[in-house]
């Protein structure tokens, strides 16, 4: 059908515009990354890998090396991440698990419900919870009136009565589980889901008791999806800069994404900014290949039924 | 001359595998032609190269005198009915018997008049507005049959048409198409791996193994006169018994010897003879005479109008015979374990050439040309 | 049926987790949407219905220069971000599913890595892309709609191919035996077939284009080029009117008609099973 060129032409222009505003885009980075500031405090960018000015990049490093503000940054992103991410599991399993294999004739409702918040703009979700958190706000009197303000000032989690938006480190890690949780419950709700029926009746059959099964069998196979959900969460967690800025906006939220943000679009220290940003992409480099990899070979196996 | 097809020295390769391996074939106007083997034989790819989804590696597939090798498929003369009927699922049945007709310039009322038509002729009349995925798997292959008819092809290709469907609906359809084609007369190429189906319906057939031609003729003749062991094997249960020839038709298993009557009666050395289950003669244990083999009866298969009974032979093979339930049998004891005599007729016993493949192989090495591939299976 | 007990416990201590979770995702979001339609100009205190914010004569959606002004833009860019990304994927899904030979590989990393690169990254490449590289561009609607079409692409392509997929090469192989030459394979077949999942990502791309905020604030030149999702970023932490509740309702309603519709499109062509999973974006 066709030659072998006609295909590969109808791929051109997809390529070509990924090849000019992404591939292009990402050495511009780089570029500036290891390029100088001029007189204006405007980025100039070195093309050349021969002209490259490392100085830049050497004062980013010492200031990590020396615990400085980029470090703590940093630091503190995986910190928020990683409780983040925990805190997502541990709701988020229970849910995916129940919507896959216990939900029965509510299934497609359930699915629906969480399918939802996936498609609702994230900044309105946040506007939601600034709106109950805030000083008047119904969610600030919930909380107060049912204990749990007491019990986080108890803990050192809240400052003052009814400061949730008072830069509060604790209110920035509800953001997260609540912004991210969606895009976890859903791969880990496909995989769960796929889990063929009969190897946990297999199970059974052989003597397990059901929380044998579970832990031998249905856990086991679903650690590829808890991975894949984690790896797809986890990387646009480590960028983000809107949810502390919203819910928190002090610099001890500050997460690494914040520091990008106040260098390269609102300050003058671009180069800077595009150093932290090769550094995040370094960082995340590892994870968006395993994503890829594993997506790739699930792609082929569901395209193939 | 309508729909008569030579393929000539047809090649197919796939990066490094050997699909097709340059074959000869002629296909007279108006015959039911069966390509039959096992899965990866290349009987499919052949097809698909006379329908010109494939190209082929090299040969010249020649169409009523016209090498069509190279012309794409939507220019040539030919129909195909596909394994998975490939019925469009967003037209009804008259939207796609009426696909092909748009390019046949015919006004409205003729291409209609053809529809209705066809339909008849499949016994699908009053499902014109239904969608396909509304159809039986039956229904649906009369609707790709009506399709690739209604356009009056010189030849009609069919990639195991009826691999879907359940026995009896099968052997149903088996009967349909044989009646169709000898109604509208046209070439038929048939493409299965279902030996017994290849017997019932085809004029001539050709078994494929290996990307090669084993052997092509009628149904009585390869099925009683099979010139290799493949051949023998792949239609009907072909009792094979080893040994070595003697060159004029004579064969020594172990301590016995028999005369072979049919096949390659001047074969010498280690050869491989056959004989249907159906000529052997099973005799009281001890009967004597020329081509008579002694064996034990290990088992007895009821089929109904007759009996299958297997038995080991001296060499160490198994060999079945059908035995009918007519009383023809009655003084032989037949239980198991029973030792008795087997007899092989003489005009029964068949002596094989080796397959095509090795063949090639043992004339390669004799011109000491590189052999092709890897040992023959 | 005493096997199916779950293992903590109940299936009830299961069903009770879930609804919990679904109340807490959703309703915060519910009394954001009900606070837009408040007689006052608390966003936290209920003061009665009415339709002001939307409608009224001052501060509305509809009469507020500031706020029509946002959600113009923000449907100007999707409609651009939806009439460039969709053919430009339809044909990138096409060439790769067919693409015979060495490179396929490549092209097809080079598709998914959008995906996942993280926002911020794009936003600071695309930033630096058109100061230094284009600055004849520059900042604004242009580098906007086409910062949302990079990204936005790898989600059409992934959904354009797995329809592509599940077709298979046999329809198109059919009509060229019945006559039909390429061109018509491809119109009179192939596309027909791929509707429903071009209407799919058609309305993927515009729920994407209209939700997107970084990339979008990254790329914005002046106030002209304001977004939805700026303005509710930027005033958020402001004391802002229920005006605000008010058109992130109005975006949330024609996002999620869009995607509603889509997909219902979608499950009448092809079937409940291959909506759910392209719903759940199953790559």
């Amino acid at each position: 059908m066709g030659g072998r060129w006609t295909w590969r032409l109808a791929a051109l222009p997809g390529v070509a515009w990924l090849s000019i505003f992404f591939l292009v885009a990402l050495y511009a980075v780089v570029s500036v990354a290891f390029g100088n500031q001029d007189t204006l405090s405007q980025p100039v960018p070195f093309w050349n890998p021969l002209d490259w000015n490392v100085g830049y990049v050497l004062e980013a490093l010492r200031n990590i090396w020396h615990g400085g503000p980029f470090l703590t940054a940093f630091l503190r992103t995986f910190e928020f991440v990683a409780i983040a991410m925990a805190l997502s599991l541990a709701i988020g399993y229970p849910v995916a698990y129940y919507a896959a294999r216990h939900a029965g004739r509510w299934k497609g409702l359930v699915l629906l419900l969480l399918i939802v918040p996936f498609w609702i703009n994230y900044l309105m979700r946040m506007l939601a919870w600034i709106n109950l958190l805030s000083p008047d706000g119904w969610g600030t009197r919930v909380l107060h009136d049912i204990g749990i303000e007491r019990v986080f000032i108890t803990l050192g989690l809240l400052s003052t009565r009814g400061g949730w938006l008072d830069g509060q480190q604790s209110t920035v890690l509800i953001a997260l589980v609540y912004g991210y949780i969606p895009f976890l419950i859903l791969p880990l709700f496909v995989a769960l889901d796929r889990i063929d029926q009969r190897h946990l009746e297999a199970a059974r059959d052989l003597g397990a008791t059901p929380l044998s099964a579970f832990l031998r069998v249905t856990l086991p196979l679903s650690v590829p999806g808890i991975l894949a959900g984690l790896v797809l969460v986890a990387l646009p967690m480590f960028g983000d800069y809107y949810t502390p800025d919203l819910v928190c906006a002090a610099p001890k939220c500050n997460m690494i994404g914040n520091q990008i943000d106040q260098l390269t679009r609102q300050g003058s220290e671009k180069v800077t900014g595009a150093v932290l940003t090769i550094m995040l992409a370094l960082l995340l480099l590892a994870l968006m290949f395993y994503y890829l990899r594993t997506t790739r070979r699930a792609g082929t196996a569901s395209a193939s039924t | 001359m309508a729909g008569e097809i030579h393929l000539a020295e047809l090649t197919k390769v796939f990066d490094d595998v050997i699909a097709v391996d340059g074959i000869d074939l002629e296909i007279p106007p108006g015959e039911f032609f069966t390509l039959l083997g096992p899965s990866g034989c290349g009987k499919t790819t052949t097809l698909r190269m006379i329908a010109g989804f494939e190209r082929p590696t090299s040969g010249r597939i020649v169409l009523d005198g016209v090498d069509v090798a190279r012309v794409p498929p939507h220019k040539r003369s030919v129909n195909t009915v596909f394994q998975s009927y490939a019925l469009f699922p967003h037209l009804n049945v008259a939207g796609n018997i009426a696909f092909g007709l748009k390019y046949h310039k015919l006004a409205k009322e003729e291409r209609q008049r053809r529809v209705a038509e066809v339909l008849e002729s499949v016994r699908m009349e009053g499902f014109a507005q239904r969608k396909p995925e509304q159809l039986s798997g039956g229904q649906q292959q009369r609707v790709a049959l009506a399709r690739a008819l209604v356009l009056t092809p010189r030849v009609l290709l069919l990639d195991e048409p009826l691999g879907a469907l359940d026995a009896r609906l099968r052997k149903d359809l088996q009967v349909e198409l044989k009646t169709l084609q000898n109604e509208v007369g046209i070439t038929f190429v048939f493409v299965t791996h279902d030996q017994e189906e290849a017997l019932t319906m085809s004029d001539r057939l050709a078994v494929m193994n290996d990307g090669r031609i084993e052997q092509a003729g009628s149904p009585r003749e390869v099925y009683e006169e099979p010139t290799t062991e493949f051949v023998a094997d792949f239609l009907g249960i072909s009792n094979l018994l080893t040994g070595e020839a003697d060159g004029r038709g004579g064969l020594t298993i172990g301590e016995w010897t028999f005369v072979c009557g049919q096949g390659a009666t001047s074969a010498r050395g280690d050869v491989k003879a056959m004989i249907r289950p159906e000529r052997i003669v099973l005799e009281p244990y001890g009967s004597s005479g020329q081509n008579r083999l002694p064996g034990m009866i290990e088992h007895s298969v009821f089929l109904g109008g007759m009996h299958e009974i297997h038995v080991r032979v001296l060499g160490g093979e198994l060999l079945k015979a059908t035995v009918a339930n007519d009383g023809s049998a009655q003084n032989v004891n037949l239980e198991h374990g029973a030792p008795v005599t087997l007899h092989l007729p003489e005009d029964a016993l068949r002596l094989l050439a080796p397959p095509v493949t090795a063949q090639a192989d043992n004339a390669a090495a004799a011109a000491e040309r590189p052999v092709r591939t890897a040992p023959s299976r | 049926m005493s096997w199916l007990r779950n293992p903590w416990g109940r299936p009830r201590a299961l069903v009770l987790v879930t609804a919990l979770y679904i109340v807490w995702s959703i309703v915060p979001v519910v009394v954001a949407v009900l606070f837009a339609f408040n007689n006052g100009r608390s966003r936290t205190t209920w003061q009665g219905f009415s339709l002001r914010w939307f409608t009224g004569a001052n501060g509305s959606v509809f009469h507020d220069p500031a706020l029509q002004s946002a959600l113009k833009h923000t449907l100007l860019l999707a409609v651009i971000c939806v009439a460039l990304c969709v053919p430009l994927g339809v044909l990138l899904a096409l060439g790769l599913q067919r693409w015979r030979g060495h490179g396929s590989g490549t092209v097809n990393t080079l598709m998914l890595l959008p995906l996942v690169t993280p926002e911020i990254v794009m936003g600071v490449a695309l930033l630096l892309l058109f100061l230094r590289v284009f600055p004849g561009v520059g900042l604004g609607t242009p580098a906007q709609a086409i910062g949302q079409v990079t990204f936005t692409l790898s989600y059409v392509v992934v959904m354009v191919r797995g329809r592509l997929a599940s077709i298979g090469p046999d329809y198109e192989e059919a009509a060229a035996d019945l006559g039909a030459p390429p061109r018509d394979q491809l119109v009179r077949v192939l596309l027909p077939l791929l509707a429903p999942a071009i209407i799919a990502s058609a309305a993927v791309a515009f729920a994407l284009s209209i939700d997107d905020f970084v990339v979008t604030q990254y790329l914005s030149g002046d106030a002209s080029t304001t977004t939805v999702s700026m303005l509710l970023y930027a005033s958020a932490r402001g004391a802002p009117t229920p005006a605000l509740n008010a058109i992130a309702t109005v975006a949330l309603v024609i996002t999620l008609a869009t995607l509603a519709l889509a997909f219902f499109l979608y499950r009448r062509f092809a079937g409940a099973r291959e909506t759910a999973a392209v719903a759940t974006l199953e790559m």
